[in-house]
C-alpha cells in the first residue's frame, strides 16, 4: 500500500478560533483501504482536525489535497461531494422522523419529481441496515431508539453516501461492547473494500485492534504518526499526555460493611415504540454495602440505565418493587428525584448535555443546583456561598476553566463531566449512581475520575456504576451485576472477574448479535 | 481549549473593554434610539417646549404602560420556563369586571361567587407557605425534611384560617367594596385561573399554548357571564356609584408620578429580586434551560410551574384593577389583544421563547419601548391602523437589535446571503443522486 499516493493529504494545517489556537501545522496523509486512528486528550484538536477535513470548519492556514487536487471545503456538502463523509460525536438525527427518513434526509428519492418515494427509502434503508447487521426497523421513529441505536442509524446514514473517506468521531462512545465489536468488523470490511477510514476514539484497546496507523495530537500539535504494530499502548499514552500513566490494578474484594441500600424485586414496564407494553426491568434485587463499588454490566438496552433510574425515582413507566434506604422501605412507585436528593442519593446520567447540565448557564449555577435546598434554606441565594461551592468544586475536581462564571458550553467534555460529578458530590451523597461516568472523556480525565471514585468509596460512600467499558468495570468494581434483557443475569464476585464471564452472562442465549438491538 | 493567558496576550485591552461596554449596553440601544426619535419628531408647543419631553407626557406614558407592564412581568416568568400564557387578556378582563362589580354593587353578586373561593385558595396557600417557611427558619439542617406530624397540623391551621378569611370577605357583600378589599379579592380570582392553567399543564402533560388558549376562550365566557347580559360594561364613578378611596389608584404622587406606574415599578423590582437572588428564581431558569436536568437535580418542577402560572394570573387580574382605575369601567372585552402586547414586550426585552434565558430588566426595557412607541405615534397624529403596521415592523427591528447572543444584524445578513446562492445546493444534490445511481 505504501507505493500508492494518498487519497487525502494535509500539509501544515492550522486553525484558530478568535484568539484560541486549536491546531498548529498538522501534517496528515490518508490512504485508501487504511484505518487511520487519531488520538489525543480532549482539547488536543482531534475533532477540529476532522471537522476541517469534512468541511465543517474552514482552515486558517495550510494546504489540503484530495486525489491530488487542491481543495478548500466551505460546507460539509462540498466535502461529501468529494467523497468525504463524517459521523459526529454528537448525534445529528431528527427525532420525530423514522430511521429510513433520517438515512435519506436531504436527498430523498422522488416519485414524479415531487413526492417522496417512501417505499424506495425503506427498501434501500433496510438494505443498508441488513448489510451492517443492525436489527432496527427502518420504519421505527428515531426518538424511540436508545442513544446507541441512534448512533448506528447515523453510521448507516453516512455509509449510504458511498463515501470513500469515512471519518468516525468517537463512534463507539455510546455503544455496548458487543455493538462496538460489530462496528469494528464492519469498519474492517469497509477498509478491505478500499475505503479510507479516519477513526477517533478514546478506547485504547479498540484503536489497537482496528487501526493500521495511529497519529497522536497533543494541545493542537502534531506529535507523531506510527504504524500500530510498531508501538505499544503505553507509548501512545505517553505521547498523548506527555508523561507516564499507571495502568489500573484490580480493586480489593468486598468488605462486609453495613448495607446502605437494598433493592427488592424492582420491575419497570412501559410501552415500546409500537405501543406494546413490554418489560424493561424484570425483578432485580441486590444489596449495596457502604464503601462498595457495584458495577453494572450488560448490553445496551439490557435495562442497566433503568435500574439506576428506578432507584433514583426518575424512571418513567409502571414501577413495582421497593427500595430500602436509611432503614426506610419505600415502594418504587413513590420515589421522586427530589426525595432521593434530600436522602443523599446522587445520579449522574449518561447524557451529559441532555440531562446533566444546563448548557447555556454558567459553571456556578450548574454547580450549585442540587445543593440549593440547603445552600438557600430560606430561598435567598447568597452569591458568596455560591462562589465558595463552585470554587471548591473547580479546585477539588481540577476543572480547567477561566472562573465560576464561564459558560459550561465552553468547557471540554471531560471538564463538563467533572462539573457534573462535582455538583453531585457537593450534596454529600451516601449513595452515588453513575451511568457511563467516563463516556467521551480523555485518558487523563478518566484517570482522575477513577482516583476520585476510589477515594469516595474509601470514605464509605456506596457507588453503583453502569459502564460499557469492560476494563473500567473490572478494575473499579468490587462486584459486578450483569443485566441481560431486563433481568439480573448474575452477580460476579471479585475473585471471579474476567471479561469472558461478564460477556457470557450479558449475552442472551443463542443469538449473540441480534440481542442488543431487539 | 480556552487558555486565558493566550486570550489576554493576543488582544489589546482597550478593544476588550470596548467590546465589554457594547455587550453590556446592547439591551438599551433600541430604547435610546427610540427616545431620540421621540425627542426629534415631537411637535413643539406654543411656548416652544418639546411636548414629548414634558412632565405631563412622560408621566402619561408611565401610567399607560403599567397595565401591559404588570402583565408582562408575569409573562416573563412563564416564558422563562419555556411556557406561554395566552389567557392573560381574558383574566385581565374578568378582573376588571369583578373589580367594577365589587366597587359598585351592593349585596351578593356573581363577583362574590368567584371571589370568595378564590380568596379561600389564596389565603390557604399563603398561610401554609408562611408556616412551612417559619418551620424552615427553625431547622436548617442538611438533608432535612419536615416532620410528618407537623405538616398535618399546618394543613389544618391553614384550612381554618383560609375559611375564616373567606367568610370575612363574604360577609362584606352587603355593602360596596373599598379599594383594599378589591386589591385582595380580584388578584385572587386571577390566581385561581392561573393555578388551573398550571395544574392542567402539569397534570395533563399538555402544551401550555393549548391549555392557556382554552383558558383564554373560557375566561372570556366567564367574564361575560359574570358581567351579566343586560349591561356588559360596568361603569365606575368614584364618589357617585363607588367609594371615594378607589380614586387613590388613579391619583398622582406629588402631582407628577402616577400611582399605577409606581405599582408597576414596585412589581418589576420585586420580581427582579426574586429572579436574581432567590432559589425560586434560579429554579425558573433551570427549568427553562433544561427541564429534565432540573428534575433530576431535585428541582420541584411541578410546584414551580404551577406557581409561575398562578403568579401570571394574579398579576393579570391586578392589572385589571388598574384598567378599571384608568378607564372608569370594567368590561369583558377589556383585554383584547393584551396577551400579544405582553409577549411582544417580553421578547423585545431579549427573553428567549425557548426558555431559560432573559431578565426582568429586559422586560422593563421592552415595555418602555412599546410605551414610547405608541406615545410617539400618537403625538405625531399617525392613523391608528398605520400604527399597527409600524408596531409590527418595529417589533422585528427591536428584536434584531436586542439579539444578544450572536450579533443580530450579522446573523440576519448571513441568512440573506445563503438565500442568494441557491445554485450550490442544487448542484450538490444532483451530484449526490448521480453518485448514488452508480
Amino acid at each position: 500500500m505504501d507505493n500508492q499516493s494518498p487519497i487525502v493529504s494535509l500539509r501544515g494545517i492550522s486553525k484558530s478560533f478568535a484568539h484560541v489556537i486549536a491546531l498548529r501545522r498538522i501534517d496528515l496523509d490518508i490512504y485508501s483501504g487504511e484505518i487511520h486512528a487519531i488520538m489525543g486528550e480532549n482539547g488536543a484538536g482531534k475533532s477540529t482536525l476532522v471537522k476541517i477535513l469534512s468541511g465543517v470548519h474552514r482552515r486558517s492556514g495550510g494546504h489540503m489535497e484530495v486525489r491530488g487536487e487542491a481543495v478548500d471545503f466551505a460546507t460539509p456538502k462540498e466535502a461529501e461531494r468529494n467523497g468525504i463523509a463524517i459521523i459526529h460525536q454528537e448525534l445529528n438525527l431528527i427525532p420525530s422522523l423514522s430511521v429510513s427518513e433520517n438515512i435519506f434526509l436531504g436527498r430523498e428519492p422522488l416519485r414524479a419529481g415531487l413526492f417522496i418515494d417512501y417505499a424506495e427509502i425503506e427498501r434501500r434503508s433496510a438494505e443498508i441496515l441488513t448489510r451492517f447487521g443492525i436489527d432496527i426497523d427502518p420504519r421505527a421513529d428515531v426518538e424511540n431508539l436508545r442513544v446507541g441505536e441512534q448512533q448506528l442509524v447515523e453510521i448507516a446514514r453516512a455509509l449510504s453516501l458511498n463515501a470513500d473517506v469515512l471519518v468516525l468521531d468517537e463512534p463507539t462512545s455510546a455503544l455496548s461492547e458487543a455493538e462496538a465489536q460489530r462496528l469494528a468488523t464492519f469498519v474492517r470490511d469497509l477498509a478491505r473494500q478500499g475505503v479510507a477510514i479516519v477513526y477517533i476514539s478514546h478506547r485504547m484497546s479498540e484503536v489497537f485492534a482496528l487501526a493500521d496507523k495511529i497519529t497522536v495530537l497533543r494541545d493542537g500539535n502534531f506529535i507523531a504518526t506510527r504504524r500500530s504494530g510498531e508501538i505499544s499502548e503505553r507509548d501512545v499514552i505517553r505521547m498523548m499526555v506527555g508523561r507516564d500513566v499507571k495502568k489500573q490494578e484490580v480493586a480489593p474484594s468486598v468488605s462486609e460493611s453495613p448495607i446502605v441500600l437494598s433493592v427488592r424485586n424492582l420491575s419497570l414496564e412501559r410501552p415500546n415504540s409500537r405501543g406494546r407494553i413490554h418489560s424493561v426491568v424484570n425483578d432485580v434485587s441486590f444489596d449495596l454495602h457502604a464503601g462498595e463499588i457495584l458495577g453494572i454490566g450488560g448490553l445496551l438496552g439490557s435495562g442497566r440505565t433503568e435500574v439506576l433510574e428506578l432507584i433514583f425515582g426518575a424512571a418513567i413507566g409502571k414501577r413495582t418493587g421497593c427500595v430500602e434506604r436509611a432503614g426506610i422501605n419505600q415502594a418504587a412507585q413513590s420515589l421522586t428525584p427530589r426525595r432521593s436528593v434530600s436522602k443523599g442519593i446522587a445520579f449522574l446520567t449518561e447524557d451529559r448535555k441532555g440531562t446533566g447540565l444546563l448548557m447555556h448557564a454558567d459553571i456556578r449555577s450548574n454547580a450549585v443546583l442540587p445543593s440549593l435546598p440547603w445552600l438557600a434554606p430560606l430561598g435567598w441565594i447568597s452569591k458568596t456561598r455560591e462562589d465558595t461551592v463552585a470554587g471548591r468544586i473547580i479546585t477539588a475536581m481540577r476543572v480547567r476553566c477561566e472562573g465560576t462564571d464561564q459558560g459550561i458550553d465552553e468547557l471540554s467534555g471531560g471538564n463538563q463531566q467533572k462539573v457534573v460529578l462535582g455538583k453531585w458530590l457537593e450534596t454529600r451523597p451516601r449513595v452515588v449512581l453513575l451511568d457511563e461516568p467516563t463516556r467521551g472523556i480523555d485518558v487523563g480525565a478518566k484517570e482522575e475520575i477513577y482516583d476520585l471514585l476510589k477515594r469516595l468509596a474509601g470514605s464509605g460512600v456506596a457507588i453503583v456504576m453502569v459502564s460499557s467499558e469492560l476494563p473500567e468495570l473490572l478494575s473499579l468494581s468490587n462486584r459486578i451485576l450483569v443485566m441481560c434483557e431486563g433481568r439480573a443475569a448474575g452477580i460476579i464476585e471479585a475473585h471471579d472477574f474476567s471479561e469472558e464471564r461478564v460477556m457470557e452472562l450479558a449475552t442472551p442465549l443463542g443469538n449473540a448479535l441480534t440481542g442488543a438491538a431487539a | 481549549m480556552t487558555d486565558p493567558g493566550e486570550r489576554a496576550m493576543s488582544s489589546s485591552n482597550t478593544m476588550e473593554w470596548l467590546k465589554g461596554v457594547v455587550k453590556a449596553t446592547k439591551l438599551y440601544w433600541g430604547l435610546a434610539l427610540l427616545f431620540a426619535v421621540g425627542v426629534l419628531s415631537s411637535p413643539v408647543s406654543s411656548k416652544g417646549h418639546n411636548i414629548f419631553l414634558s412632565f405631563g407626557n412622560l408621566s402619561d406614558v408611565f401610567r399607560q404602560i403599567s397595565v401591559t407592564g404588570i402583565t408582562a412581568v408575569g409573562m416573563t416568568l412563564v416564558i422563562l420556563i419555556a411556557g406561554i400564557d395566552l389567557s392573560v387578556g381574558s383574566v385581565l378582563a374578568l378582573g376588571s369586571v369583578v373589580c367594577a362589580m365589587l366597587l359598585t354593587n351592593e349585596g351578593w353578586s356573581s363577583a362574590y361567587l368567584l371571589g370568595v373561593p378564590a380568596v379561600f385558595l389564596l389565603a390557604f396557600f399563603v398561610v401554609l407557605g408562611t408556616m412551612s417557611f417559619a418551620l424552615r427558619v427553625q431547622r436548617r439542617a442538611v438533608h432535612a425534611e419536615a416532620a410528618p406530624g407537623m405538616s398535618k397540623v399546618a394543613l389544618v391551621v391553614a384550612l381554618v384560617a383560609a375559611l375564616l378569611i373567606a367568610l370575612r370577605v363574604a360577609s362584606n357583600s352587603g355593602s360596596k367594596a373599598g379599594v383594599l378589599l378589591v386589591l385582595l379579592v380580584v388578584p385572587a380570582v386571577g390566581l385561581m385561573l392561573g393555578a388551573i392553567n398550571g395544574v392542567v399543564i402539569v397534570g395533563g402533560r399538555l402544551q401550555p399554548f393549548i391549555v392557556t388558549l382554552a383558558m383564554m376562550v373560557a375566561g372570556l365566557g366567564v367574564a361575560r357571564l359574570t358581567a351579566g347580559q343586560n349591561t356588559a360594561v360596568w361603569p365606575v364613578y368614584t364618589g357617585s356609584n363607588a367609594t371615594e378611596d378607589f380614586e387613590a389608584l388613579r391619583s398622582l404622587i406629588f402631582g407628577i408620578i402616577p400611582v399605577p406606574g409606581v405599582i408597576f415599578a414596585g412589581i418589576i423590582v420585586l420580581f427582579w429580586i426574586i429572579l436574581k437572588f432567590t432559589k425560586f428564581g434560579r429554579y425558573i431558569y433551570a427549568i427553562g434551560g433544561n427541564e429534565e436536568a432540573a428534575r433530576l437535580a431535585g428541582v420541584p418542577v411541578w410546584r414551580v410551574k404551577i406557581t409561575v402560572y398562578a403568579i401570571s394570573g394574579y398579576l393579570a387580574a391586578l392589572a385589571g384593577i388598574l384598567y378599571v382605575a384608568q378607564y372608569r369601567q370594567g368590561k369583558p372585552d377589556a383585554g383584547m389583544g393584551l396577551e400579544l402586547d405582553a409577549i411582544a414586550a417580553v421578547v423585545i426585552g431579549g427573553t428567549s421563547l425557548m426558555g431559560g434565558r432573559g431578565s426582568m430588566i429586559g422586560t422593563l426595557v421592552g415595555v418602555l419601548i412599546f410605551g414610547f412607541l405608541s406615545n410617539i405615534l400618537q403625538l405625531n397624529n399617525i392613523d391608528s391602523n398605520t400604527q399597527l403596521v409600524l408596531k409590527g415592523i418595529i417589533i422585528i427591528v427591536a428584536v434584531l437589535l436586542q439579539e444578544r447572543r450572536s450579533s443580530g444584524w450579522m446573523f440576519f445578513l448571513s441568512q440573506l446571503k445563503v438565500r442568494n446562492a441557491p445554485d450550490r445546493s442544487v448542484t450538490s444534490q444532483q451530484t449526490e443522486t448521480h453518485r448514488h445511481g452508480e
